[in-house]
């Protein structure tokens, strides 16, 4: 029962620690302004 | 002018068939072991392609070789065609392929011919796009490729393998090695392909940028990959490859100086890999057999093109490149 009970804490631990990190990792930030356009003209100059 | 094509999977048939289009001077000869497949595409492309039916690494009477075979064969071949004073142009990505090719260069040098190595989407297309980019700074400092998409059913296959394996990264003057899969990155790609997480590959890119930056700090690369792909790479296949894949996307961001300010320029082109390589490799072949390239010996497209002509024939064969403005 005693190991069944520090498994479970276990897990659980490791969950929180999980969701910790998932939540402040960052995937990065859509660029806000701007976009992209073709290269024309005074582009290839 | 006559060239060889040693393979026509999904970016050797587009390849041949670039060259051919337009230009009624100009001759394939079509190798592959797949013999069905050869017939069928050297019907497809009429009266200026033959059929070869020796081995890959085999010599044949050409103008230059073009190598899109299977990943591995690819420095014996050029050696072959070499030792006959032609020149080789390779769309391999693979690491391997490409070190053994860089190898190549003193003795291309020696007999004035050129290996042109990675004119492919990435490398190749990223390679021009970076050095275009470069040109306004008076300092290059990082350079950050990142690609997504595949073309035939190899490429695919590469892309798996490659995420499992060791990544090539430039950093501070020295090659480092780091493990695939890691780095997680969202990278913004042109429209429609947009955001992707990209990773750290078994990627090629930094071999050739580097050579062609001197002084460059850093020079990394990485491939947009979903969990399933980082999770099942060091599996084998588990899915049969699709015959090509969808769009994919390739995107060089170039940190550097000028005028004392740092700045930064981001490039990017969306279109399939298979088209987009096809159009890379036979421009790079055309200018191999006409003795357009910058220098002989063996180099990426970095080293080897001038960047705005040759983003121009792009365009004209419908391969647009875009900036990123903010």
């Amino acid at each position: 029962m005693r190991m069944l009970r520090r498994a479970l804490v276990a897990l659980g631990l490791a969950g929180m620690i999980a969701a910790v990190l998932r939540a402040r990792g960052s995937g990065g930030v859509p660029p806000q302004t701007g976009g992209w356009r073709e290269l024309a003209g005074s582009d290839f100059e | 002018m006559r060239i060889a094509m040693i393979g026509v999977g999904a970016v050797g048939t587009r390849l041949a068939r670039q060259v051919v289009s337009g230009d009624e001077s100009c001759e394939v000869v079509l190798r592959d072991e797949q013999e069905a497949r050869v017939q069928a595409v050297a019907e497809s492309l009429g009266a200026q392609a033959s059929i070869d039916h020796q081995a890959y690494d085999a010599w044949v009477d050409v103008d230059v070789a073009v190598l899109a075979g299977p990943a591995g064969s690819h420095a014996a071949t050029a050696r072959t065609f070499l030792a006959r004073g032609v020149s080789v142009v390779s769309v391999s990505d693979a690491v391997d392929d490409v070190r053994a090719l860089l190898a190549l260069d003193a003795e291309a040098r020696e007999r004035q011919v050129s290996v042109v190595v990675g004119a492919g989407f990435a490398p190749g297309l990223s390679c021009v796009l970076a050095v275009h980019a470069a040109s306004g700074f008076d300092h290059v400092d990082e350079i950050h490729i990142a690609k997504v998409g595949t073309g035939g059913p190899a490429c695919a296959r590469h892309h798996h393998h490659a995420l499992s394996r060791q990544a090539v990264d430039w950093r501070d003057g020295a090659w480092l090695n780091r493990p695939g899969g890691s780095g997680r990155e969202l990278c913004w790609f042109p429209d429609p392909i947009g955001g992707q997480d990209c990773y750290r590959a078994a990627l090629a890119d930094a071999l050739l940028l580097v050579p062609a930056f001197p002084g460059v700090a850093r020079v990394t690369a990485r491939v947009g990959a979903t969990r399933r792909d980082r999770l099942t790479a060091r599996l084998p296949m588990l899915w049969p490859t699709h015959p090509e894949g969808g769009p994919g996307a390739v995107r060089v961001e170039v940190r550097g100086r000028r005028g004392g300010a740092t700045d930064t320029v981001v490039y990017g082109a969306m279109d399939r890999p298979a088209v987009a390589a096809g159009a890379v490799g036979a421009i790079a072949a055309k200018l191999a057999g006409e003795g357009g390239l910058r220098r002989s010996g063996a180099a990426g497209l970095a080293e080897l093109v001038e960047p705005v002509p040759f983003l121009a024939e792009l365009k004209h064969r419908g391969v647009r490149a875009a900036v990123f403005q903010a």
